[in-house]
């Protein structure tokens, strides 16, 4: 900056003052380069260039399909007068700043100033936003539609659990149409449950012309031989074999059974579409369901399929890490620059390795999972593809400077016990190499398996994989359950890795 | 005894870190060198071990060609001469057990050596050297963990491991405070009085010279620009000790007089 500095004070203005300011209010910054100002004229320059463009951009789209200069600016203000205001008031105080600026950058007393860079900035922040579509109101007023999906993921417990369940079960056929017998009655069995329908046979509902529902025929149900006081829940079974559960009144159709087990419920024959095919009578049946917890708490589908999903995870992140490993020793040698600067062909090969590395060190491991997906298929392998490409550059880097950070004075020491150079390797240049090379590798472990959670969103397996999946079936409690042993799980290996690499280090 | 006959080095980048250097040491010296940082001392001590390859020259131990030596002769000639350094040169990770026993490494099968096992009789050894300069309960400590002081007393015991006829000290006590320079100093003395093991020596402090040199040599841009006796050392003047040493030269207070084993 010095040299800079001192050219500063040399530099004359090309016009007088005056003519600085005129320039400045046709284009602005222009009188700043004449008076020998050029990076802040030309800074002016852009800004203005943006900051016209950018407002622009935004006053046609909040306008909609409005024309004219005027009528946009007016469109726009009366829908975010606020946000008009701020930006039209700070624009004519950079535009006067400006020109006012020009005068004084003319004048060879005292240059700089800056001010009206603070103005500058204020007004990209003031369209940033507009751009990014800021809603604070928003997000205070509709803070209780968060509520409930975040008390779900902050304690999913109540879906980690579920009971075996055995089911007690009747039905009775329904002829619908009016052709056909009507099916008799079932056969009453001791000991066993039985429904009764009165009549056996009627219409379903169907709709007329203007989409009202015109109600089917009125079952009377009768069913006996269910546990007492017991909710019981009514299904329709199609004749393709297809179980619904009807909804009366908004409600599914259910019914609580009396001291002896018995129930009496009135169901209107529900609506179903029948393909136009289906011609003559059909046979449909209602079933009256109880289902029973058997036996204690056992772990749900979704805790049973996160806990797969971690040991997945973690594996992903351990076989990564190997192969990180076990790739990057040898990449490390090629780019520890006191092992390579014996020729320029090693040179050659340092600086390609060290450009590879830092363009591969660069492109987070999600998007190499998003090739890896393309190039193994989905799955954890693509996960592993991903994290060991990351790891060996990343990995390769820290042991190169793990040599390049070795002490010559031990091997030199060793030598001059008159080892050989297998002993010298072993005694004075493996010793040095090991501490940094375990706390690395646990180090990069450890963002392995952090990382493998998250790659599963993009395809790459484990937990990840099955997270995503939750938050978009809306299932914010399985996904609770996911989200805890990510934490979980990570933090316990933050924990470890640091123990273990402060007995190395 | 030990001929040096017109050593010669000159570095790859043209440096002419020694010129025609000649001299002879009879078993039993305690020689120091003295010098300028930069003056060649480093390189003439490396050059008898060939930790640095002469240019030109003969380096003769006991009739012994070290600079004509090959691989496996070379290391033989090395695990006769001990060598300790301004920077100890330990391996800091590595326990001090492992370091003194790694003195034994041009002794012992070179395929157990690899995967760390010593013979019983060498970790004896090991402990009886460490007993000798009052370190042996730092034993399983960590190199690094230890004092300045005690990190060089295991860098002696190293040296000793081998058995040598020829210790060579690199400035041994530069990073040592005065007193602990003395301490060291009197280790080697004892060295080389009671084992009768001739010592080669750089050393900065002209007391110190003084204290414990049988003779002298002094380098100066890499040429002996001065050879004394240890009668000549003591009746020389802070300003002779300056013109043949440099402005660099000092003189420290006198240390207390050497304490034993501790």
């Amino acid at each position: 900056m010095s040299p800079k500095t001192e050219q500063r004070k040399e530099r004359r203005s090309l016009v007088p003052p005056p003519v600085a300011l005129g320039m400045s209010v046709i284009v602005p910054g222009m009188g700043q380069i004449l008076a020998g100002e050029i990076q802040r004229g030309l800074l002016l320059i852009g800004s203005f260039a943006s900051i016209i463009g950018l407002s622009v951009w935004r006053f046609v789209l909040l306008a909609n399909g409005v024309t004219g200069a005027l009528p946009i600016y007016l469109k726009s203000f009366s829908r975010r007068p606020e946000l008009v205001i701020i930006l039209t008031l700070l624009m004519v105080a950079l535009y006067v700043w400006n020109f006012l600026d020009a005068w004084k950058q003319a004048k060879k007393k005292k240059r700089g100033g800056a001010g009206i860079f603070v103005v500058i900035i204020a007004l990209f922040f003031a369209l940033g936003w507009q751009i990014s579509q800021i809603d604070v109101y928003k997000a205070v007023t509709k803070f209780p539609e968060a509520l409930q999906p975040l008390s779900r993921v902050l304690w999913p417990w109540k879906a980690a659990i579920t009971y075996r369940t055995k089911e007690l079960t009747a039905t009775a056929p329904i002829l619908v149409g009016d052709v056909g017998t009507a099916p008799p009655a079932p056969v009453k069995q001791e000991g066993k449950p039985y429904l009764i329908s009165e009549p056996t046979r009627g219409h379903l509902s169907t709709l007329d012309s203007q989409n009202e529902v015109v109600p089917g025929t009125l079952l009377h149900l009768r069913g006996s031989g269910f546990r007492p006081d017991t909710e019981t829940q009514i299904w329709w079974i199609d004749p393709l074999g297809n179980r619904f559960r009807p909804r009366q009144g908004g409600k599914y159709t259910s019914v609580m059974t009396d001291a002896n087990g018995e129930f009496t419920f009135d169901l209107t024959m529900p609506y179903r579409l029948m393909p136009p095919s289906a011609v003559g009578p059909q046979l449909h049946k209602v079933e009256a369901e109880q289902s029973q917890r058997v036996g204690g708490p056992i772990a749900s589908e979704p805790l049973r399929v996160t806990i797969e999903r971690m040991i997945e995870t973690i594996i992903m992140g351990m076989m990564a890490t190997l192969f990180g490993i076990i790739l990057s020793i040898p990449v490390s040698f090629l780019a520890a620059r006191n092992l390579m600067s014996g020729s320029w062909i090693t040179m050659a090969i340092y600086f390609i390795t060290r450009t590879i590395m830092n363009i591969v060190r660069s492109i987070e491991p999600l998007i190499w999972a998003l090739i890896a997906v393309v190039w193994v298929g989905l799955g954890p392998f693509a996960g592993i593809v991903a994290l060991t490409l990351h790891s060996v550059a990343a990995l390769g880097k820290l042991y190169s400077e793990a040599i390049e950070g070795i002490d010559p004075g031990p091997i030199e020491a060793i030598q001059a016990t008159g080892a050989t150079k297998l002993q010298t390797i072993v005694h004075a240049v493996v010793p040095q190499m090991i501490p940094p090379f375990v706390s690395f590798s646990i180090y990069r472990w450890d963002i392995n398996v952090r990382m493998s959670t998250v790659i599963g969103l993009v395809g790459g397996g484990g937990v990840g994989f099955i997270l995503v999946q939750y938050i978009r079936l809306l299932d914010y409690r399985a996904a609770g359950i996911a989200v805890w042993f990510i934490a979980l799980t990570v933090s316990i290996l933050d924990y470890v890795s640091a123990q273990i690499r402060a007995r190395f280090v | 005894m030990l001929e040096v006959q017109h050593l010669t080095k000159v570095y790859p980048d043209g440096t002419v870190a020694l010129r025609d250097v000649s001299f002879t040491v009879p078993d039993g010296e305690f020689l120091v060198i003295i010098g300028l940082s930069g003056s060649g001392k480093s390189t003439l001590l490396r050059c008898i071990n060939r930790l640095v390859e002469p240019t030109e020259g003969t380096v003769l131990l006991d009739g012994a060609d070290v600079t004509l030596a090959q691989s496996q002769e070379l290391r033989r000639i090395r695990r006769k001469i001990g060598m300790i350094f301004q920077h100890f040169n330990l391996v800091k990770r590595s326990s001090v057990m492992a370091n003194v026993l790694a003195g034994r490494l041009g002794y012992v099968n070179p395929l157990g050596s690899l995967a760390h096992r010593f013979p019983p009789e060498d970790r004896k050894r090991a402990i009886a050297t460490l007993e000798r300069f009052g370190i042996a309960d730092q034993a399983r400590k960590r190199a690094d963990e230890l004092s300045g002081g005690q990190q060089q007393r295991v860098g002696i015991a190293r040296a000793l491991m081998q058995e040598p006829t020829l210790m060579l000290a690199d400035e041994p006590v530069a990073s040592l405070d005065p007193v602990l320079a003395h301490t060291i100093l009197g280790y080697l003395e004892r060295i080389n009085r009671e084992s009768k093991i001739t010592v080669l020596c750089s050393l900065h402090y002209l007391d110190l010279v003084q204290r414990y040199a049988t003779s002298v040599i002094g380098l100066r841009e890499g040429k002996i620009v001065y050879r004394g006796s240890s009668k000549d050392i003591k009746e020389m003047t802070d300003q002779q000790f300056k013109e043949i040493y440099g402005e660099e030269a000092e003189r420290v207070s006198a240390g207390p007089t050497i304490r034993g084993d501790e």
